[in-house]
C-alpha cells in the first residue's frame, strides 16, 4: 500500500528547515527595526542638549543629557546598590504574582462557584489605589522588602489572571470532545489541552505585568524605604540633585524594557509553535 | 428493490458490533423541541463498512455523536458488541470532520495522543507510530508542526491518531470533505486497502454518493430533518474494489438508484412530538 497524494515538496518547505539567514542579511534587518526608534531618541537627546546649553537651563532645573550620562559614569556604584534592590523587589514581586495568578485563574476556569466567588475581588483589588495600600502595607508588614514585593505582587498578578482565566477558557470545544472520545478524563483534559490553549494569553498578560511590576516597585519605595531606585530618586530631589533622578529614571526605563524583552524572549521559546503559526498566518 | 427503514434479518455472524435502536434526539431551539433524529435503527457488523448518507442537516453527524458517546439519545438504545453500552466514550474511536490535531504538537505526538490518555509511555506509543508514518504518508514530517502541513496529510495524521488505540469500531465523519477529487480518489483506494488490513469496523458519514457507494458493504439512505433511514442498500460490487469500477455499469446503476432515492425524500414535516 503506498500512501497517497504526498505533499508537493515546495508545500512541505517550511516544515523541514526555516531558510538561514546570512549573518549580513540578518544584522541589516536588526538595525533596519531599531534605526527609527533610535532616530528619534537621537533628534530629541540633541534637542534637549542644545536647548539647555543654550539657554543656560540650570542643572537642578533641567540637567542636560551629558550631565546625566555623566552621573550615570560617575555615581555607578551607589546607583547600582539600588538599581539591585529595586531588581530583587521587581523579579521577586513578579515571581510571586506569576505563581498566584496561574493558581487563581486555573481555579476560577474550573470552577463556576469559584468564578463567581473570587472574580469580583480580583477586580476590586485594583480598583483600590495601590498608592492608597501601600501605605498600610508598611505598617502591616514593616519597612523591609516585604511590603514592596507586596506591592509589585498587587500590580502585577491581575493582568495575569484576567489573560490566564480567558485562555484557559478560549479552548476549542471540538478538541476537548475529541479527547473525551479517546476517554480522557477532565484533569487529562486540563492539562493536555486548556493549558496549552492558554499559554499564548498567559505570556500577553505577563508582559504586561512585567510592565507595571517596575512602576510597582517604584511606588513601593516612594511611600516608605532606605533602598532602592524609588528611595534615591525621593532622596535626591529635595537636594537638587536633579541629574540623579534622571539618572535613576534612565535605569528605571533600560531596566523595564530589559525584562519585558526577557518576557519575550522565554516566551518565544516556551511556545514556538504559537510564533511560527502567527508569522505564517501573517505570510499568506 | 424496494427496501425500507427496518433491516433487522440481515444481520451475520452473530452480534454486531454496533447497533443503534430505535434511537430518536430530540433539541431544544428557541425554547421549541424539535427532532433531530427519529427511531433510527442501524447495526454494523464485525469488519463491515458502512456508511450513512443523507442531505445536510438530516442529523448525520449527531448520530455519530450519539454513538461515540459524547451525546446521549432522547429515547432508543445502543448496542456494542451487543450489550447496552451508557458509558461509550473512548471505547470507539472517531474522527471528526475537522482533523483538531493540536497546534503545538508536532505530528508524532498529535497522532500518539489516543494512546498517551490510556496511559501508555510517550517512548513507547512514539515507537508503534513510527512504524505507521509511511504507510501514512508521514514519513519525514514527524516533528512537523500541524501548520505546516497540507490538508491531505493534516487528514491522514488525524486518522491515524484514530485507529492507533485500535479500537474496533471506527466512526468517521466527512473526513474527505477537504479534499479536492484526484487526492479523494487515491485516498479512498488507500483506505480500502488499509481497511481490508485491519479488520476493523467503519461506520462512515458523507453526503458523496460515489464516495458511500466505493468504500461500503452497506449503506444507509438518510430523510432530510428529521433524520429517518428511508432505505439501506446493500453494494454487492466485488472486493477489492478498484477505482475503475466507479465507470462500471453496476455501479452507475447502483449510483442512479441511490441518487433518484435521495432526490424523491419527502419533505420534512413539522414535529410535535414532546421530548
Amino acid at each position: 500500500m503506498s500512501p497517497p497524494d504526498r505533499a508537493p515538496p515546495v508545500a512541505a518547505q517550511p516544515a523541514m528547515a526555516p531558510p538561514v539567514t546570512p549573518y549580513i542579511g540578518r544584522w541589516r534587518r536588526l538595525t533596519g527595526h531599531w534605526m527609527p526608534a533610535a532616530l528619534i531618541v537621537l533628534v530629541l537627546l540633541g534637542v534637549w542638549e542644545g536647548y539647555v546649553r543654550l539657554w543656560a537651563v540650570p542643572k537642578w532645573l533641567l540637567p542636560a543629557p551629558s550631565v546625566i550620562a555623566m552621573t550615570l559614569v560617575v555615581s555607578w556604584e551607589l546607583l547600582l546598590d539600588h538599581t539591585l534592590v529595586t531588581l530583587v523587589e521587581v523579579v521577586i514581586g513578579f515571581g510571586l504574582s506569576l505563581l498566584c495568578g496561574v493558581l487563581l485563574a486555573c481555579g476560577i476556569a474550573a470552577s463556576r462557584t469559584l468564578e463567581r466567588a473570587l472574580y469580583p475581588f480580583v477586580i476590586a483589588s485594583q480598583m483600590v489605589p495601590i498608592i492608597v495600600v501601600a501605605p498600610l502595607l508598611l505598617i502591616w508588614v514593616g519597612y523591609g522588602l516585604t511590603p514592596k514585593i507586596i506591592v509589585v505582587a498587587l500590580t502585577a498578578f491581575f493582568p495575569i489572571v484576567v489573560n490566564m482565566v480567558d485562555g484557559l477558557q478560549s479552548v476549542d470545544p471540538d478538541a476537548v470532545n475529541l479527547l473525551r472520545t479517546m476517554g480522557a478524563n477532565h484533569w487529562q483534559i486540563f492539562i493536555k489541552v486548556q493549558v496549552p490553549t492558554s499559554l499564548p494569553f498567559l505570556f500577553s498578560g505577563l508582559r504586561v505585568a512585567m510592565a507595571v511590576s517596575v512602576i510597582g516597585a517604584v511606588i513601593g519605595e516612594w511611600v516608605g524605604s532606605s533602598q532602592g531606585l524609588g528611595y534615591l530618586m525621593i532622596r535626591s530631589k529635595p537636594q537638587f540633585l536633579t541629574e540623579r533622578v534622571f539618572a535613576a529614571i534612565v535605569i528605571l526605563s533600560v531596566m523595564g524594557i530589559a525584562l519585558f524583552v526577557l518576557v519575550g524572549v522565554i516566551e518565544k521559546l516556551a511556545i514556538p509553535w504559537w510564533h511560527n503559526e502567527q508569522r505564517q498566518r501573517s505570510l499568506r | 428493490m424496494k427496501q425500507v427503514a427496518s433491516d433487522a434479518p440481515a444481520e451475520v455472524g452473530g452480534v454486531a458490533k454496533v447497533r443503534v435502536e430505535g434511537v430518536s434526539k430530540y433539541m431544544l431551539q428557541h425554547g421549541q423541541s424539535f427532532a433531530v433524529l427519529q427511531e433510527v435503527n442501524l447495526y454494523a457488523n464485525a469488519g463491515e463498512f458502512v456508511s450513512l448518507i443523507g442531505p445536510s442537516g438530516c442529523g448525520k453527524s449527531t448520530l455519530l455523536n450519539i454513538i461515540a458517546g459524547l451525546d446521549q439519545p432522547s429515547s432508543g438504545t445502543l448496542y456494542l458488541n451487543g450489550c447496552r453500552a451508557e458509558q461509550r466514550l473512548g471505547t470507539v474511536g472517531y474522527m471528526q470532520q475537522k482533523d483538531l490535531l493540536l497546534p503545538w504538537r508536532n505530528v508524532l505526538d498529535n497522532v500518539i495522543l489516543g494512546l498517551e490518555l490510556r496511559g501508555m509511555s510517550r517512548r513507547v506509543a512514539r515507537a508503534r507510530a513510527l512504524a505507521l508514518m509511511e504507510e501514512f504518508g508521514l514519513k519525514g514530517f514527524e516533528t512537523a508542526y500541524p501548520y505546516t502541513l497540507s490538508g491531505g496529510m493534516r487528514q491522514r495524521a488525524a486518522f491515524l491518531r484514530t485507529i492507533l488505540p485500535e479500537q474496533e469500531v471506527f466512526l468517521l465523519d466527512e473526513p474527505f470533505g477537504a479534499l479536492d477529487a484526484l487526492n479523494r480518489a487515491q485516498i479512498h483506494a488507500w483506505l480500502l486497502g488499509l481497511w481490508e488490513s485491519l479488520h476493523k469496523t467503519i461506520v462512515l458519514v458523507t453526503h458523496d454518493v460515489d464516495e458511500a457507494i466505493f468504500l461500503s458493504d452497506r449503506m444507509y439512505v438518510m430523510t432530510a430533518r428529521p433524520g429517518r433511514v428511508q432505505r439501506v442498500q446493500v453494494i454487492d460490487l466485488p472486493r477489492p474494489r478498484h477505482l475503475e469500477m466507479i465507470t462500471s455499469a453496476h455501479f452507475v446503476a447502483l449510483k442512479a438508484q441511490l441518487l433518484a432515492a435521495l432526490r424523491r425524500e419527502p419533505a420534512a414535516e413539522p414535529q410535535d412530538r414532546p421530548p
